[in-house]
């Protein structure tokens, strides 16, 4: 990194990041990076990490209400989190167990994904979800849905009391698949809802609808397991999942229309 | 072996200050203490079992203090902790399960699957490469500090940052978001 007689080091370029570096020197290494295209952008990149670290933790750096008993090392409190804390490991074992064999049968990494015990990792789960109720629905041939398309209307309104929530089902013709119907089904455990379509072909594609515990938007997120595509977002109460053994492309072509049908 | 009264009493009066103005300056402490222990930790939970083991550690430990810079000997010990509790989880891996979850702290303003991205990127750092880049971006700690607190060199706190750096940005370039039209 040398450049005649002006000289930054890496360690300059982290300085120059965490502002260590004295205004003369900061000025000459915002020289050098304007010739220096690629470190520049790598400065950025550790400019923003370094800023959405500190947003994710600044929020913890608070006194709490029972930081006094921390100094009384065998406070009840702590031995009672400690108890609950074992309990909860025991009850996410058994949880795990549960839907690994649940999932065992198709040779996914499903259980490799954390198991919903709180709120953010439930969020997390949703593709994992959605995944297996794919697999275990969209290759039945006799009872691949509770209601089928032919009682739409009776379909919506069972599901979306379920769901305490304004469900439509997307109309998905426009992109080449038809509704073949419905079930309610435990999603985050709670009651929740799956739509399947299916186009000329047969090819089967399933729209997972939970309830979401915090009230939050995401961007759209997509998770691949061998030809298995899964695209997924929250909006505000609701998180939804949409599975299919087709193209990213076309999945997220089917995803955006849902999106735009889905009332939030 | 017992000590003598007045050795005690000594000892007392020289090195820590009077039990009250230690507690005290541990409690003053405890707030930035408990993010940096939610920074290395993989959950709220296991954050704040690390800040109670943390905080038990040093008051056990109170008379190894020998009298300078309190927050950098307690910041040492949460680190040392960490790291410690971290191969245990690696050699139990069954244990993992408790803390694989995510960020979830109060403010829910955030995207909550971007924090999950955060904390993948950030459980997927060794533990000497986590340790290092919380100290000096959330914590601000200088770089020497940090050579000292760890007692490593300078360079390998530089070559830690470097690592540690480059393997976020790495993992957080992992393109698996669309960004999100709304044509309604």
């Amino acid at each position: 990194m040398t450049d005649g007689h002006n000289t930054v080091t890496e360690t300059d370029l982290h300085a120059f990041v965490d502002g260590f570096l004295d205004d003369g020197r900061r000025q000459e290494v915002e020289l050098w990076l304007k010739d220096h295209p690629e470190e520049a952008d790598e400065i950025l990149q550790w400019q923003a990490q370094a800023a959405e670290l500190r947003t994710a933790f600044s929020n913890y750096a608070r006194p709490s209400e029972n930081d006094g008993m921390l100094l009384n090392a065998a406070s009840p409190a702590r031995t009672s989190s400690i108890l609950w804390r074992k309990s909860a490991l025991i009850a996410a074992s058994l949880m795990l167990f549960l839907s690994g064999a649940a999932a065992g049968v198709y040779g996914e990494r499903l259980i490799s994904k954390p198991v919903p015990i709180e709120n953010t990792a439930a969020l997390e789960s949703l593709p994992g979800q959605s995944k297996t109720a794919f697999l275990v629905y969209a290759s039945e041939k006799r009872h691949p849905v509770e209601v089928g398309a032919d009682q739409e209307e009776h379909l919506v309104t069972w599901l979306g009391k379920r769901l305490d929530y304004k469900l439509v089902a997307p109309d998905l013709k426009g992109l080449g698949f038809s509704l073949v119907g419905g079930r309610l089904l435990p999603v985050n455990g709670k009651a929740g809802a799956m739509l399947m379509y299916q186009d000329t072909a047969g090819q089967r594609l399933t729209v997972l609808l939970g309830k979401n515990p915090e009230n939050g938007e995401t961007s759209f997120r997509f998770e691949s397991a061998g030809a298995l595509e899964t695209f997924y977002w929250i909006d505000g109460a609701i998180g939804y999942a949409v599975t299919g053994e087709v193209s990213r492309a076309k999945l997220q072509e089917i995803a955006e229309e849902c999106y735009r049908q889905f009332e939030t | 072996m017992p000590r003598a009264p007045d050795q005690e009493s000594r000892a007392k009066g020289e090195r820590p200050p009077s039990a009250e103005t230690f507690e005290n300056q541990i409690l003053s402490l405890v707030p930035s203490l408990r993010r940096y222990s939610r920074s290395l930790a993989r959950s709220d939970s296991d954050g704040e079992d690390l800040l109670q083991d943390c905080v038990e550690k040093v008051l056990v430990r109170r008379d190894q203090w020998r009298g300078v810079n309190l927050r950098a000997w307690v910041f040492t010990i949460m680190t040392n902790l960490y790291r410690d509790r971290h191969r245990r989880v690696s050699q139990h891996p069954s244990v993992e399960l408790n803390e694989t979850l995510g960020l979830t702290a109060e403010d829910v303003s955030g995207d909550p699957l971007e924090k999950t991205r955060l904390q993948q990127a950030l459980n997927a750092l060794s533990p000497d490469h986590r340790s290092v880049l919380m100290l000096v971006v959330v914590e601000g700690y200088g770089y020497q500090d940090v050579a000292n607190m760890l007692a490593i060199p300078i360079g390998t706190v530089m070559s830690r940052l470097s690592r540690a750096r480059r393997q976020m940005a790495m993992q957080l370039a992992q393109n698996n978001i669309v960004s999100l039209r709304r044509p309604k």
